[in-house]
């Protein structure tokens, strides 16, 4: 497996991998305009129907059983895609090794949220989730990672989604979480705003795409002559091979139902929960509250909330975690999740879990950027009615030179065992050896 | 023969193979030189940037820059589309995913488009073993399966592993883990000039023999005593030239071509004999390629391949003589790659070492089916991108699609517009729908005035292009 080489180590404007990472300005526009590149699209195409825009890298998937006999959570995994500082989220208290290596961007002492832990607090833009951790509904898991740790984005990002180190598998651990199902056809698989193939979901399970739900239409149809196109599009399949007729009828099936729910402009979220409409990810949050709420069999989501490369100005000010781009990234994602557990309301969220991840954390000394460069283990949060909330779970080590892992957090949590527990525990499986094959399953506790 | 041989047929080339014979046809097509492509070139010519080397790439543009990666996707699409020398094509896109090198990413930036124009276009129709040389002779390949990481004492693994699994022998190949490690170490040392701090006059490929490992070292049946750095460079091309003519790499390829032309499922018999063609005549490409056409398996195999997205794209395209804007613009061809990632198949953009799946299975993607739906409507309507302003792309009035003069009923207009579209008629059930969609019997009578034949006539053409007779090949 790969690791540290001179240029993952590069300072400053070097090239590493990272789109937008480059060394001037026009190749920084362009290498993000090119990450960027389904948003841009979207902004040109003028394809009636198939365009909404998602914008800023975001991407929404969704699984749905094919029938209603799934008692499960919805899981849903949000991905922190470009290296997610976890120590900036759930920051080490009153540690002098931390502050030692982190004189500027670190969130300070006194402006952390309290946690009940002693040698954590909470970024402060974490606020709006704060009475979920004391009620016990939004938890952490400290120094989590790969066994096989590498900071190249691309290969950490492929290993982690398809979880199973040392495999010669190409298939990702989503699509083989449904092939273990056994689940349908008719809305097994799904996904919003990403590439119809994505790596966790790549594999022979069938997939139902879209960009977000009311982007879901079909061109040169209305949506009331639905079925006249249905039966048209039926009818000139009838002879196909069922590789071509399987997903004819999975697509028609989701344009009926996606529009029997109507249209966002019809749907008002519950207990005065209020999406932000300038916020990606939590419209792709309120796409996932109508399916949920629609009751028609969603198991698994997975989000994408990218832009978390912070090579250089993290903060704009020293030891001033209020504003800058980890402010503007936690402050997003915290009201969003908020506002969607808000909108879900007590039942709904007894039966829905939510993990994040990403492929790497980042180091625990900034460098001379106000920045970070790429690392290896990492925090990740957990959220819903079934898990155990409120407290910090992991080994935590420290961070003195002995326990560093080559100037990064260790990973003392495989996250196959985190996702592991939260299918047993939670979406009903009675074993992961399918899922994450040759991991030696053990639980963290972090599920009821 | 034009289904499966070209992106999909259209009007001309349906009269170009129809006045030459099939096998002059094909015999044209292995030898595309004698193709006159100008209108193709002249399109090509938008793109004067892809004529730069890495250096002055790397002169020119900012450090990860992904201008040129963009043109290189571009003009791949341009060239499936518009280019005559079809099969040329066609093989291009084979073994850009045989040898994938992701395009765009970020660690090629400078050199992706070279490695298209001197790894894969230069032995499309040439030896795989030199193909296979220059692929381990180019920045991009080792910069992409980190073998320009490979440094001792943790040698990387990556290329070494995928030259097996990917490029040769195949993960059933009769190779071992041991086998896989000592692949690595051979092929240690090559790698890319690119000293750090960097500058523009580097990024080129080059043997680094402090990096190479020494020691006896075995692959398979191949082995050497590998005792100097300085000898790694040669070792490491014998070893090549060992795996391109290796018989489980003749079959490999062979099994992937027969996927590619004929059938997702095997065809053991022809394999044998391909894979035997390829061994006798030095891994060139062309004498396989002839024997597959002419064999009977390809003869009998019509129709069984499901077109992947961009193939479906592509035939659209053909088939509605859509093409690029009369000035010198690139819009519509860029608005054409973007389409193609949001059908999920931009050109040479599979994120992972092993290029696009080419089964059936693979590609049972919902939002793909939709995707494609709707991008049939909206080429049909030529509401996007042919009616923007000013026009990205051109395409011909729609009233020219219609049959001239109009056929007395329904049905036959139906059979028409079907042999107009997608070359061949509709089984009765396929007919019986369209027919039902416009709300006509077969024996209506046709009137100019007709929704079908006048604002609603572009559903009628995107329905037929729904149809399981533009889906397959």
């Amino acid at each position: 497996m790969r690791r540290e080489t001179p240029s993952d180590r590069r300072p400053g404007n070097q090239p590493c991998g990272c789109p937008g990472h480059g060394a001037g300005s026009a190749g920084n526009d362009l290498a993000r305009r090119g990450f960027n590149r389904r948003a841009f699209l979207k902004r040109s195409a003028v394809v009636a129907g198939a365009t909404a825009l998602t914008g800023r890298g975001l991407a929404t998937q969704l699984a749905f059983a094919s029938t209603p006999t799934y008692t499960g959570d919805v899981l849903i995994v949000l991905s922190f895609r470009g290296g997610f500082d976890g120590l900036s989220v759930v920051v080490p208290r009153n540690d002098p090794d931390f502050i030692a290596l982190r004189p500027n961007i670190r969130v300070p002492d006194s402006l952390m949220l309290p946690t009940g832990d002693v040698r954590f607090g909470l970024h402060p833009a974490m606020a709006p989730l704060l009475p979920m951790w004391t009620a016990g509904t939004f938890g952490a898991v400290h120094a989590v990672g790969q066994v096989n740790p590498t900071r190249s984005h691309f290969e950490a990002t492929q290993e982690l989604e398809k979880a199973a180190p040392g495999s010669t598998l190409r298939t990702g651990w989503l699509d083989r979480m449904l092939g273990d199902r056994g689940a349908g056809t008719a809305f097994q698989a799904c996904e919003v705003g990403g590439s119809p193939v994505s790596p966790g979901f790549a594999g022979p399970a069938p997939v139902l795409g879209m960009y977000d739900i009311d982007g879901f239409t079909l061109s040169g149809s209305d949506g009331t002559d639905l079925a006249q196109w249905a039966a048209a599009l039926t009818g000139i399949n009838a002879v196909a091979p069922t590789t071509v007729q399987a997903p004819v009828a999975t697509t028609l099936g989701a344009l009926a139902t996606i529009h029997s729910l109507g249209t966002v402009d019809a749907y008002t979220p519950a207990n005065g929960a209020v999406y932000d409409e300038n916020s990606d990810l939590s419209k792709a949050l309120r796409d996932v509250a109508r399916l949920i709420k629609a009751n028609i069999g969603l198991q698994a989501v997975a989000v994408d909330y990218d832009d978390w490369d912070m090579h250089a100005g993290l903060a704009d000010k020293s030891l001033d975690p209020t504003t800058g781009w980890m402010h503007d990234q936690v402050t997003e994602f915290s009201n969003a999740l908020a506002t969607f557990f808000t909108d879900l309301g007590p039942t709904l969220t007894g039966s829905t879990s939510l993990i994040t991840l990403s492929e790497f954390g980042r180091r625990v000394e900034e460098n001379g950027s106000y920045g970070l460069d790429h690392g290896h283990g990492n925090a990740v949060l957990i959220l819903g009615g079934g898990i155990v909330g409120g407290q910090v779970h992991g080994n935590w080590l420290g961070l003195s030179d002995a326990v560093l892992d080559d100037g990064d957090v260790p990973a003392t949590t495989d996250y196959r065992n985190l996702l592991g527990e939260l299918l047993l525990k939670r979406c009903g499986a009675t074993s992961v050896t399918n899922v994450f094959p040759g991991l030696s399953y053990t639980a963290t506790g972090i599920a009821h | 023969m034009l289904r499966r041989l070209t992106f999909g047929p259209s009007p001309a080339s349906v009269a170009e193979i129809n006045s030459l014979g099939s096998l002059r046809w094909l015999e044209d097509q292995l030898n595309p030189a004698v193709i006159d492509d100008h209108v193709c070139a002249g399109y090509l010519a938008r793109y004067p940037r892809l004529a730069w080397t890495i250096q002055s790439t790397r002169a020119h543009l900012s450090n990860g820059a992904w201008d040129l990666m963009e043109d290189l996707g571009e003009a791949t699409l341009l060239r499936a589309t518009w280019s005559r020398r079809q099969l040329f094509e066609v093989m291009v896109e084979f073994w850009s995913n045989h040898l994938n090198v992701t395009n765009p990413s970020s660690d090629v930036w400078d050199n992706r488009h070279d490695y298209d124009a001197n790894v894969i276009r230069k032995y499309t129709f040439g030896k795989f073993s030199d193909m296979l040389w220059a692929s381990a002779n180019h920045p991009a390949m080792m910069r992409y399966l980190n073998n320009a990481d490979s440094t001792p004492p943790d040698f990387n693994e990556n290329y070494g592993r995928e030259l097996l699994e990917l490029h040769t022998v195949g993960v059933d190949g009769g190779y071992t883990e041991v086998d896989m490690r000592n692949s690595a170490l051979i092929m240690s040392g090559y790698g890319v000039h690119d000293p750090w701090p960097s500058d523009a006059n580097t990024g080129i490929f080059e043997y680094i023999p402090d990096n190479h490992y020494v020691g006896p070292v075995t692959v398979m049946g191949f082995s050497s005593p590998n005792a100097t750095a300085a000898g790694g460079y040669a070792v490491g091309k014998a070893y090549l030239s060992y795996l391109a003519t290796h018989p489980s790499t003749a079959k490999r390829i062979a099994d992937k071509l027969i996927t590619r032309f004929i059938s997702d499922d095997p065809r053991p018999a022809l394999s044998a004999r391909l894979a035997a063609t390829y061994l006798a005549h030095g891994t060139a490409i062309v004498p396989v390629l002839r024997q597959l056409f002419t064999s009977r398996e390809f003869q009998y195999a019509v129709g069984h391949k499901v077109r992947r997205p961009l193939e479906d794209l592509i035939a659209s395209l053909r088939t509605l003589g859509i093409t690029p804007d009369p000035g010198t613009g690139t819009d519509g061809i860029q608005a054409l790659w973007w389409e193609s990632d949001n059908l999920g198949q931009q050109p040479m953009a599979w994120a992972l070492p092993n290029g696009y799946p080419d089964t059936a299975p693979d590609w049972q993607s919902t939002n793909g089916t939709l995707e494609r739906w709707n991008i049939h409507m909206a080429l049909a309507g030529q509401w996007w991108p042919v009616q923007a302003s000013p026009p990205m792309l051109q395409a011909p009035p729609l009233a020219s699609f219609l049959p001239s003069p109009l056929p007395a009923n329904y049905g036959t207009f139906v059979d028409l517009m079907a042999e107009r579209l997608v070359y061949q008629k509709l089984g009765p059930d396929a007919r019986a729908a369209v027919l039902a969609f416009m709300g006509q019997a077969a024996t209506d009578p046709v009137a100019s005035n007709d929704a079908y034949v006048s604002w609603r006539f572009p559903y009628l053409i995107a329905l037929i292009l729904d149809s399981v007779y533009h889906t397959m090949r």
